[in-house]
């Protein structure tokens, strides 16, 4: 009883200090805009994780849809010391390298959600020497898996005229969608793009884009875009046009829930999953064990956070009743 | 001062003065004599009322923003304004009253437009700065609203704005003429117009002809505020969702309108309909790279070139004056 006593008392000297000591650790999100519901979503999934560790703070940076902006923010935590770790949702992939490259020299802890960065957007491994995650996974997969449905859904028909709504070909990640939705539909001689619009992630671009195609192209079967924004427009255009969205293969991208009560209810057939959520969650998870001392996979794939299907339809959604959506649009 | 020319030059006007005067109409005639040789699907009643009906909200806009840069001023809020009304108006249409979210847009941007025109001639700091730093602060607004997601307005009762046709003529267009010919009347026809044009032209001799030029400006930036709303509510009803991003640029592209159509970025001329011009001038080029199907890549280029064009035409006009 002494002995145990004594023990007791040693092992609370000890553990008393070594909790004082538990480092707290502040963890900067830089949105690739704190307006967009995606990246709200993100930082939700973040937030939410960091809710389960009692010495996480986090703090949400806008970055404006800006380049620039974003690399002025690393610049500025790496110069402020007040962060041990970054989550980034880069605007430029490429041009915030080296600023990422600067922060981890500076010992700040680095992670990346939706995009990996550096110059091949197909490549999850760090391109950034010392990067410790990047949860995410290539473009190529979701539009392959995309244009893989169209091409499932075309097979009978001779011609199948589709539509591309991408979001804007400046940006490098369109352009691997694009890219993927060409080269995989043209090796289908039945299958013919007709028209490719930009939508700019706006449900008015979009809109305006697909009034002005279906002028010339009314006898439309599919409308392909890799976003649900776009396909929120389209469904105003195809309806102005007095035709009717339930017959024509229509496919998103992201699985908001304004998608989900669509496929639902019928008006558009499927969209590319997508879980801004977990995505956050896994980042900061990895980003905690990091500045632990742990070492976490440098690559988290995207679609192994949930287990779905890549394309979403109402089949499914009538499968899984409970299915709830990570963002609402 | 004003966009009138004097008699005489009127009879004695050529071609090539003709094209110089009046540039952002001749480019839209080669535009359209272009596109309907190339596309049949353009020249049809149905894609020209589509055109119109696209360009209303930034029309509404560029009517009112006419207004501001003739009397001198420059308004870089009206993108903000039309983002905080689009969502106020979704979320009222939403959570309190369809018809009450249809008049609430244009009221909160008048709102708004006002707190404008009060901050710029009650500190005296230029309406650049002004409303440069509100539409920082209204665009937050629009984020707090929504908290940055979108807000669906599926009902019928708000949608008919945007919507809603009488016979083949979108409701919108209706609107956007009716209010073209309101600021046609009120610029060119009413002691405010021709007190606009004075104040714009040279402040200090409004000043000394006893013109309240602070009111004035007031009143110019609370319409365009108003113009703002009325254009996010029709937006909003359009698409039937509010977005705290939209408009997001759309203060450029009003403003690119308004100097298009050749109205002076130095303020004392201009006219409402060269506005007008300017935004169906973009729309167009728009319109013609979706139907024709060209690369979008070739978009940006192909409009700066005409831009340029139509700017130096217009400027040699001015010049040739």
């Amino acid at each position: 009883m002494h002995t145990t006593f004594k023990a007791a008392i040693l092992s609370l000297t000890l553990a008393t200090p070594l909790s004082a000591q538990a480092e707290d650790f502040n963890i900067a999100f830089l949105a690739a805009s704190s307006q967009n519901g995606f990246n709200q979503a993100i930082y939700d999934g973040i937030k939410e994780a960091a809710s389960g560790y009692d010495n996480v703070s986090t703090q949400i940076f806008d970055g404006e849809f800006s380049a620039t902006a974003q690399f002025s923010q690393v610049e500025d935590i790496v110069a402020g010391g007040k962060f041990d770790a970054i989550i980034i949702t880069p605007n430029d992939t490429v041009g915030i390298a080296t600023a990422l490259e600067d922060a981890v020299k500076a010992g700040v802890k680095v992670g990346t959600t939706l995009f990996p960065v550096g110059p091949e957007l197909t490549e999850m491994e760090p391109q950034v020497p010392g990067l410790t995650v990047t949860v995410a996974s290539t473009p190529v997969v979701g539009a392959t898996a995309q244009a893989n449905a169209v091409v499932d859904y075309c097979a009978d028909k001779d011609p199948c005229k589709v539509v591309v709504l991408i979001g804007q070909l400046v940006f490098p990640f369109d352009n691997v969608r694009n890219d993927t939705y060409k080269e995989i539909l043209g090796e289908h001689d039945n299958i013919e793009i007709v028209a490719t619009g930009e939508g700019n992630y706006s449900p008015q671009d979009s809109m305006i884009a697909m009034q002005d195609i279906l002028q010339a192209n009314r006898d439309i079967d599919v409308v392909l875009s890799n976003a649900d924004q776009h396909l929120m427009g389209a469904e105003v255009a195809i309806a102005d046009a007095g035709l009717d969205m339930s017959q024509i293969y229509t496919l998103g991208g992201g699985l908001n829930q304004i998608a989900v009560d669509a496929i639902k209810a019928g008006t558009w057939t499927g969209t590319l999953a997508q879980f801004p959520k977990s995505m956050g969650a896994a980042a900061l998870d990895a980003m905690v064990d990091a500045l632990n001392g742990e070492t976490p996979p440098t690559w988290i794939d995207e679609y192994s956070l949930r287990e779905t299907p890549k394309i979403i339809t109402k089949e499914w959604l009538d499968e899984n009743p409970d299915f709830e959506p990570e963002w609402q649009g | 001062m004003s966009d009138v020319q004097t008699p005489a030059r009127r009879f004695s006007i050529t071609p090539g003065d003709f094209a110089r005067e009046y540039g952002v109409l001749t480019i839209i005639v080669i535009l359209m004599i272009g596109l309907s040789l190339i596309s049949d699907s353009f020249l049809t009643a149905r894609n020209l009322l589509n055109i119109l009906n696209q360009s209303a909200p930034l029309a509404i806009i560029a009517c009112a923003l006419t207004l501001v840069i003739i009397g001198g001023g420059f308004d870089l809020s009206t993108g903000a304004i039309f983002g905080v009304a689009s969502v106020a108006a979704g979320w009222i249409a939403v959570h309190v009253d369809p018809y009450t979210a249809i008049i609430a847009g244009p009221l909160i941007g008048l709102a708004l437009g006002t707190l404008n025109g009060a901050i710029i001639t009650g500190f005296g700091v230029h309406s650049f700065l002004v409303t440069l730093a509100t539409s920082l602060v209204y665009r937050g607004i629009a984020i707090l609203i929504t908290g940055g997601a979108l807000i669906p307005v599926r009902i019928a009762e708000f949608s008919w704005i945007g919507r809603g046709r009488i016979g083949m003529v979108n409701i919108a267009v209706i609107v956007l003429i009716i209010f073209m010919v309101i600021f046609m009347v009120l610029l060119n026809r009413t002691t405010f117009g021709r007190r606009v044009f004075a104040v714009g032209g040279n402040e200090e001799a409004a000043i000394l002809s006893g013109i309240r030029t602070n009111l004035i400006k007031i009143v110019t930036f609370s319409l365009s505020g108003m113009a703002a709303g009325l254009a996010g509510v029709i937006a909003v009803s359009r698409i039937s969702m509010a977005s705290p991003q939209a408009g997001i640029g759309m203060e450029f592209e009003a403003i690119a309108a308004v100097i298009l159509g050749g109205t002076s970025i130095m303020g004392g001329s201009g006219a409402i309909w060269r506005s007008v011009a300017g935004v169906l001038l973009m729309a167009l080029i728009g319109n013609g790279f979706n139907i024709l199907n060209v690369n979008p890549f070739f978009k940006d280029l192909t409009t700066g070139v005409i831009i340029v064009v139509a700017v130096a035409l217009a400027a040699s006009g001015r010049r040739s004056r």
